[in-house]
């Protein structure tokens, strides 16, 4: 190409881009975002900070924020809440650090298809999948039956304890965020160049040398990932706790609910709400700036 | 010993299928399980099958509360993803083709949806809309969804597009502005092509995302009821209804379907799986 078309081809280039420049494109989506989510956050943090009843705000106090911190029964939800949430994370990283390896490095030609199997988990209706493990896991449920059909559990005294209670929160939710835990665990691992893998094992390093050395600290940025997008929303969930937990697995984001749907105490129930939205602000830094750091070794 | 060396090699295959088995099974077991409860004769859970019988599909069509229910759901879901397409996609553009002061931020804030947990979402625009009596939006109704849910979709189509935008190459748009393109025929022969699995992806990924999206649809709802709303008031009356386990399945083999649809959609885009697979994970992330 000569210089003379290089130069022309340049200019036309540079027409091209002008006249439309990027804030053109972003302005719908700027405007509903500021609307429909930056103006209802705020309005949740202003509110948590009002006197208020069912129908009149005015005020500002810290009341709301006080109540919550010195009720006794909402520190014992928040306990509860944080070792659901803690258990359920730490049982999908137990499951899904060896199903990522196990797609990344051992599944072949299955690999994508069970990629899509992880992705159909999670594109199936949440409600439907919650009800399908209550039917699997009552006291009349499909577990109970078959443990009593091979002898294991007497007729009388069925389990009791898999429905309506931890286990089961710990169960369905274990099962609604595994998509989320595994693929960015995958992604990183899939980055790990195998041959790394293979010089440890020439030189003799074990397995759990090799998991410990090589796999875990090039998959910890996956692994961050995987705790902002499943440990953070856990401390949020209402519906799994709601349909197949008990009075013993009340969890923080049911509280929530029954505050603003329930009780019509928006002023504790957006205070709660955006202590909840902090907590999560504070965890997501903390583990981005913690993957950012891993990545700089 | 070869016998032991030969187990010992077969050891790490043989501990890898059945991790994989099992995690399917858990995930997946209860599901078809419903599925064979629902052509099922008996309302009791049982592990006996007592007859086949399409009874409780016809019941649950005759549901008119399921019915408009599931009518709901996809209207929701049918608005939000064309909105989300339009909007995201824009979005997508504006944040991969432009270096801009405040790009970081602008991208911050469109992904910020994908992060902050929907019940916050939901319960924050509840309070907003009733706080300050949104016009359209206040009473709550399915407008009320429509809008919330697309603030929540929207950010996964910019995360897919944008995904693919920034894996094609950027010579071949610059070797057609070279060779005199205008823009429209630039976006029409060069852009759109490659992107358009990516796109109809993201179309399935957002309808899905909208009609499963129960916390909003919870909290921002009023009185209108969607799919995942009814079954969730059900279940609050009764342990168990045969035409929960119907609807569901119906609904669940749709799902199946959409799913296999991005399969067949990338296999036409990419080549080789290894890049269908960069696609599905560039999906989640």
């Amino acid at each position: 190409m000569s210089a003379a078309a290089h130069t022309a081809g340049q200019t036309r280039r540079r027409r091209l881009a002008r006249g439309m420049t990027p804030w053109w494109l972003l302005s719908a989506p700027l405007i509903l975002l500021g609307l429909l989510f930056v103006a209802p956050l705020l309005t949740l943090f202003l509110i948590g900070f009002q006197h208020n009843s069912l129908f009149n705000v005015g005020g500002w106090t810290f009341d709301n924020f006080s109540t919550i911190f010195h009720t006794g029964s909402y520190r014992r939800i928040a306990v509860t809440t944080a070792e659901i949430a803690t258990v359920t994370m730490l049982v999908q990283l137990a499951v899904g650090l060896p199903l990522a390896y196990v797609l990344a490095f051992r599944a072949g030609r299955w690999e994508l298809p069970l990629i899509l199997l992880l992705v159909l988990a999670d594109e199936l209706n949440p409600i439907v999948r919650i009800y399908a493990y209550r039917v699997v896991l009552g006291r009349e449920g499909i577990l109970n039956r078959a443990l009593e059909a091979v002898g294991l559990v007497s007729s009388h005294h069925p389990l009791s304890w898999l429905l309506f209670d931890k286990f089961a929160v710990v169960v369905v939710l274990s099962t609604s965020y595994i998509t989320y835990t595994v693929i960015p665990v995958y992604a990183a691992m899939k980055a790990i160049d195998p041959a790394l893998i293979e010089a440890a094992t020439d030189l003799g390093a074990s397995w759990t040398v090799r998991a410990r050395r090589i796999l875990l600290p090039l998959a910890a940025p996956g692994i961050f990932i995987a705790i902002i997008l499943v440990y953070i929303p856990l401390y949020t969930e209402f519906a799994t706790p709601t349909l197949v937990g008990g009075t013993g697995s009340y969890m923080l984001g049911q509280l929530n609910a029954e505050l603003i749907t329930e009780s019509g105490d928006l002023g504790q129930g957006a205070a709660l709400s955006a202590l909840l939205l902090a907590a999560s602000g504070v965890m997501a830094a903390a583990a981005y700036y913690l993957s950012k750091l891993n990545r700089l070794e | 010993m070869p016998a032991r060396v030969r187990i010992q090699r077969l050891l790490p295959g043989i501990a890898s299928t059945a991790l994989v088995f099992v995690v399917m099974l858990i995930l997946f077991g209860p599901i078809v399980l419903l599925a064979v409860l629902s052509f099922d004769h008996s309302t009791i859970i049982a592990l006996d099958w007592s007859g086949f019988t399409t009874q409780w599909y016809r019941d649950a069509w005759s549901n008119t509360d399921l019915r408009s229910a599931i009518l709901n759901s996809l209207l929701v879901a049918t608005i939000v993803t064309a909105i989300s397409m339009v909007l995201g996609t824009m979005c997508a553009f504006a944040v991969t083709r432009f270096r801009f002061r405040l790009r970081g931020a602008v991208a911050g804030l469109v992904g910020a949806p994908l992060v902050v947990p929907w019940l916050m979402i939901g319960v924050g625009a509840a309070i907003f809309f009733f706080h300050y009596h949104v016009p359209g939006l206040f009473p709550l109704s399915l407008h009320s969804v429509t809008a919330v849910q697309v603030i929540c979709t929207f950010p996964l189509v910019v995360a897919i597009v944008a995904a693919r935008l920034v894996r094609f190459e950027t010579v071949q748009e610059e070797a057609a502005i070279d060779l005199g393109a205008s823009r429209f025929q630039l976006l029409r022969h060069i852009i759109l092509p490659q992107l358009t699995p990516s796109l109809c992806a993201a179309a399935i990924f957002a309808f899905s995302w909208s009609f499963n999206n129960f916390e909003i649809d919870f909290f921002v709802g009023g009185y209108d009821e969607t799919f995942p709303v009814w079954v969730y008031s059900e279940l609050r009356r009764a342990p168990n209804l045969p035409i929960i386990n119907a609807s569901s399945t119906l609904i669940s083999f749709v799902q199946v379907l959409l799913v296999w649809g991005v399969w067949r959609l990338l296999a036409r885009g990419d080549g080789d799986a290894s890049s269908q697979t960069a696609t599905v994970v560039d999906v989640i992330r």
